[in-house]
């Protein structure tokens, strides 16, 4: 269905670093377009517009669900929005918040030197392991195109195609030289989402996966390849674990 | 008793609100709650090679992810003794400053420019097509550009790697960016002029806080190897001992509260304390108050530019030939600080590695973090003599607005409430 404008969008932010919705401000040759099709509703970050009651067509999550008072926002926010889109690692996979390692109490007490026991916080839990998602936006940051695109295609009643081939292709599609085979560097090219151009690998940078894995990804060969490049068994699951994938 | 609490706080960086307390109509008490959530980065960089930990806890906040990165990655090579090549460090300085333009930009013209034309964001005044907010975001892109030549990447930056930088960027895209360089350094001074009014400020009471900064050796800039605060100064390893940094049993807070504090930090402190050492800074008014900062802000920016320029000059005389990466034969252990100024002041990562380079131990003090102790007192003084209760929040909201917090990277150190009390909710208007 074809949303007509001005449409009401929403940005709701739980455990993260603001770095999704700061994308969409960093698309500034497009907000003046954007301001001119979208109502902001709610978005603490950029306005003090702040539409409690009122319903929103387009509800953006950014951040993993680590309370008992996020989760109760996350379903209030469910209820009046018509569709959800999660964005970025965070929302998808609980991101790198989920590293905590061992028992979380623990933690607490090591960073909060015995003072945050009576907080209440369970291990990052991603968005769709509570409602329903209409939509995802892949990365940590995500692309800004990539976010743009998707609330134009939304307006206009659809959902942008994703991609289903590797970073890997992309960068064969690029012609860079392979940093796996050239500096036996970490890189999860192969078996990480694309979309983004192989923005790191062009760069000369291994890619650090944080598009999540790709459907039908061969693991056991891209950990083959790793152990013959020296890595460790540990460096392996640290490498793969950053964003969400387990060996 | 009367209570009024502004929740959330709007147009700034993270989840908080202010709760004020009216007992016979007059302010009695203030508190300033940071309410997100626990994200526990100095417990889950435990155990990880020390090579890591740059790539996570840059992750601590979006808008200071190139300080976060910058700052532990020198901690980790100080520990290391580990002496990065000199276009490295060029391009590192280029991308901090990047940084800083875009949060500078962000703040005074994303967030603080709706209070002073009284609308309820930017958006509006770009749908009035506002020269000044189209002005706004075009320097704020410049800093992004920035930060993406130098960086490969405008949030979580890529380039800075331990030992050095991945790349050079194309001598094209500097020569680029040296071009859009005079553009605004040309028409700065007229394009800030909005934020140096008085008139555009809520009357104010003199700054509460002893400011506190690093990287005043000999020239104003943003890394150093000590603290300065007043006439004094403290090696920046000393940080836990001037901060006061310990757990106290009636707070969840590590309190930032040394004998010489409560401290401020970000543009307004480097300002003053640039202006003690004579290092000629336009200091703000003392009647602008905390809302001075914004002005520091805008003067700061005037710097930033000018330092770009004298590095993009630097790096397009540079051989580039030359490695950008220093390499260790092996990782040692030991313990490594560093203090560096982010766009809201001051940053410190503290590490301590084991022999097989593995992170036995992490610190990290915000920004944030250290002004939160005096955003409530400011908040007390400036607003002693208000009854009407609109003014009331709105002041509050917009002295709180004027420190440019960022509570996501605040929420490492600080007393955080996760607590859903409701209180008498201030209606919000746009002016």
């Amino acid at each position: 269905m074809k949303l007509k404008p001005p449409i009401n969008l929403a940005w709701i932010r739980f455990t993260s670093c603001s770095g999704c919705q700061l994308m969409l401000l960093n698309c500034e040759p497009s907000l003046a377009e954007l301001a001119r099709i979208v109502a902001i509703r709610d978005f603490p970050l950029a306005s003090s517009t702040l539409g409690k009651n009122a319903e929103i067509d387009i509800g953006l999550v950014e951040g993993s669900i680590t309370t008992p008072s996020e989760l109760e926002r996350l379903l209030a926010f469910r209820r009046k929005v018509h569709l959800l889109v999660a964005v970025g690692a965070c929302a998808l996979t609980a991101g790198v918040n989920s590293l905590v390692r061992g028992e979380r109490r623990q933690a607490m007490t090591k960073v909060y030197a015995g003072q945050g026991d009576d907080w209440n916080t369970f291990p990052p839990q991603p968005v769709a392991h509570f409602v329903k998602v209409d939509g995802q936006i892949p990365g940590c940051p995500p692309e800004p195109e990539e976010l743009l695109n998707s609330i134009g295609t939304l307006l206009n009643g659809g959902w942008a195609g994703h991609q289903v081939m590797p970073v890997c292709m992309e960068c064969r599609i690029n012609e860079n030289p392979c940093l796996l085979e050239r500096d036996r560097a970490p890189c999860l090219g192969p078996i990480t989402l694309a979309g983004c151009n192989a923005r790191c690998p062009n760069l000369g940078v291994p890619c650090e996966g944080c598009r999540g894995v790709v459907a039908e990804a061969n693991r056991d060969e891209l950990c083959r390849l790793f152990l013959t490049a020296g890595l460790t068994d540990q460096d392996i699951s640290h490498r793969l674990e950053r964003f969400g994938e387990t060996t | 008793m009367i209570r009024l609490v502004v929740d959330p706080l709007t147009r700034v960086e993270g989840h908080g609100r202010v709760e004020l307390l009216l007992k016979e109509g007059r302010l009695h008490d203030v508190k300033v709650r940071l309410l997100e959530s626990p994200r526990l980065f100095e417990s889950l960089v435990l155990g990880r090679r020390y090579d890591e930990v740059p790539d996570l806890v840059c992750r601590i906040c979006a808008i200071c992810s190139a300080a976060h990165k910058l700052t532990s990655l020198q901690a980790l090579e100080k520990l290391m003794a580990i002496r990065i090549p000199t276009v490295a460090a060029v391009l590192r300085e280029l991308l901090l400053l990047g940084g800083h333009l875009q949060s500078h930009a962000l703040h005074l013209f994303c967030l603080i420019l709706p209070d002073l034309c009284g609308t309820p964001d930017l958006l509006v005044l770009l749908q009035r097509k506002e020269p000044l907010a189209k002005a706004g975001i075009r320097l704020k892109a410049f800093g992004n550009r920035i930060q993406e030549i130098a960086g490969g990447r405008v949030v979580h930056p890529v380039n800075p790697v331990f030992g050095g930088v991945v790349y050079n960027p194309d001598k094209q895209l500097i020569d680029d960016l040296s071009e859009e360089l005079r553009h605004w350094q040309a028409c700065w001074p007229e394009l800030c002029q909005q934020f140096l009014q008085l008139s555009n400020y809520p009357e104010a009471c003199p700054v509460i806080g002893q400011p506190l900064a690093t990287g005043l050796q000999e020239a104003f800039s943003l890394n150093g190897e000590s603290l300065y605060y007043g006439e004094e100064q403290v090696d920046s390893s000393d940080y836990a001992q001037l901060l006061g940094e310990r757990s106290r049993a009636d707070s969840h807070a590590k309190d930032s509260n040394g004998q010489a504090g409560p401290f401020l930090t970000g543009a307004l402190a480097r300002a003053s304390l640039a202006a003690g050492r004579k290092f000629r800074f336009d200091m703000p008014a003392e009647r602008f108050g905390m809302h001075g900062n914004n002005l520091a802000q805008a003067n700061e920016i005037g710097w930033t530019l000018r330092r770009i320029g004298q590095l993009l000059e630097t790096l397009r005389q540079a051989d580039r030939s030359e490695p950008l990466r220093a390499t260790l034969k092996q990782a040692n252990g030991g313990v490594g600080t560093a203090a560096t100024e982010a766009p809201r002041g001051l940053l410190i990562h503290h590490y301590v590695v084991d022999e097989w380079g593995k992170v036995v131990a992490a610190d990290i003090v915000t920004p944030t973090a250290i002004n939160q102790r005096v955003m409530a007192a400011q908040i007390m003084t400036d607003l002693a003599k208000e009854k009407d209760h609109e003014r009331l929040c709105m002041v509050a909201e917009r002295i709180v607005r004027a420190y440019d917090p960022c509570i996501s990277c605040a929420v490492h150190l600080v007393k955080v409430e996760n607590s859903s009390e409701k209180g008498l909710s201030c209606q919000k208007r746009s002016k």
